[in-house]
């Protein structure tokens, strides 16, 4: 047998101090803060993850907990994962043919390190210059 | 001695289950400065859990690759030797600092690696987030060399203990800056923020288990700055908190990029070129982000 009583028995009680664990830190409510998302904010994080992009143009989502960017012919995008943004870019025109449904557009990156990202827009396509 | 006597890192669980809960607390209670995401804590944790699996499957393997080695040293160093001890404390600590920088500057190692940097946040769980596929990466042949030297494989095992345990409490924001001689010496929180950190000017920096020195002595320290606050997590942060996605991302990112290779030379940069080599150089590497973010922050005349 690969693995021995002592090992079960042991990865048994670490799974139980892990739920443990993780129900103490739910409860402890110490996640970042996550304000809604205005211009500036948005544009510092976009700052951060493309600092040689020169941006065009900010959309906030109707949530307030994501953003596009346009950057010449590229769309920058800001979603939530958790307490964080993730941010990716694609090139606009493969953004915006995204499908908005019930508010909520789904846009793919093709990658497999973040697949998709959700953002809240009633209105899609984005609209340069409105 | 072949077999270690115990493994410092087995005795050190309930410390590290403890030192959680006192980090959570104190942070509840507002007295030091740290946050923890439910999703983010449970990936942490139960990538420490699962580490077990394939920690046992390789194991043995591991483990008869080391006595073979050391069946062949040239010395033997004593178990019981003070001189011995000390020894394999600098020489592993070495060897720690070499691996991990190659887990950082070589995609396929990077992609054994990278799960522990994939948190967004720097507590006592992050360093918990340990890799899955470290054994199947090979790093753990960098340590034959202390077996071929004479250390027995239970001494190595009980060292590389001592190392990871000593990186634990390091992950953590809650402690400042320890007194300037200990900073000099040791990789403390300070130092390994810097290292977790995905500010451009942080990439590839501060590789040290527990001595600091050796990143000084090879020219990949960095201090923490305080006008550059420390943002967590990989280049390319992860879209969720899938385990399956943490543990084998990149691994599958190059698997990707190998199937539309069109030569030698991009198979090459793919496995072996830095982390984010592409052969258009469309992909950011840490040096050519380090590069964008010099041009932008360059004093202006």
């Amino acid at each position: 047998m690969i693995f021995s009583k002592a090992f079960l028995i042991q990865t048994a009680g670490s799974a139980v101090a892990v739920l443990i664990l993780t129900g103490i830190a739910a409860w402890a409510r110490l996640a970042k803060p996550m304000p809604i998302l205005d211009e500036a904010a948005a544009r510092q994080y976009f700052t951060q993850d493309f600092p040689a992009s020169k941006i065009d143009q900010i959309w906030i989502s109707d949530d307030g907990r994501g953003a596009v960017a346009r950057s010449g012919d590229l769309a920058l995008v800001l979603f939530v994962a958790g307490d964080g943004y993730i941010a990716r870019h694609l090139t606009w025109d493969q953004a915006m043919a995204a499908r908005p449904v019930n508010g909520q557009v789904v846009i793919s990156f093709h990658d497999i390190a973040a697949p998709r990202g959700q953002l809240a827009f009633a209105t899609w396509p984005l609209t340069p210059g409105i | 001695m072949l077999h270690a006597p115990f493994d410092p890192v087995t005795l050190a669980v309930p410390f590290f289950v403890l030192a959680i809960i006192l980090e959570i607390a104190l942070a509840r209670l507002g007295w030091v400065k740290t946050h923890y995401e439910t999703r983010d804590t449970l990936t942490s944790l139960a990538m420490g859990l699962g580490r077990g699996i394939p920690g046992v499957l390789l194991g043995g393997m591991i483990f008869a690759a080391t006595v073979f080695v050391y069946q062949h040293r040239i010395f033997t160093v004593p178990f019981e030797a003070i001189w011995g001890w000390v020894a394999i404390f600098f020489l592993e600590d070495l060897t720690y600092y070499w691996f991990h920088r190659l887990s950082h500057e070589r995609r396929f190692w990077w992609a054994a690696h990278v799960n522990h940097h994939t948190s967004q946040h720097y507590n006592l769980s992050t360093a918990l987030r340990q890799t899955w596929t470290g054994g199947i990466a090979g790093t753990w042949s960098l340590w034959l060399p202390l077996a071929w030297l004479g250390f027995s494989p239970a001494q190595i095992a009980i060292q590389q203990g001592i190392s990871l345990v000593y990186q634990f409490w390091i992950h953590t924001e809650a402690i400042g800056r320890m007194p300037t001689w200990f900073e000099a010496v040791m990789n403390t929180p300070s130092h390994h923020r810097v290292h977790h950190a995905r500010n451009p000017r942080y990439l590839d920096s501060n590789y040290a288990g527990i001595l600091i020195i050796w990143d000084k002595l090879f020219g990949t320290f960095q201090a923490e700055l305080d006008e550059e606050p420390c943002r967590y997590g990989i280049v390319k942060n992860l879209g969720d908190f899938k385990l399956l996605r943490v543990a084998f991302h990149e691994w599958l990112g190059i698997f990707a990029d190998l199937a539309r290779s069109k030569s030698i030379h991009e198979v090459l940069g793919y496995v072996l070129g830095p982390p984010g080599w592409s052969p258009d150089g469309s992909r950011d590497t840490s040096a050519s982000l380090k590069t964008k973010w010099r041009e932008l922050h360059r004093p202006t005349e």
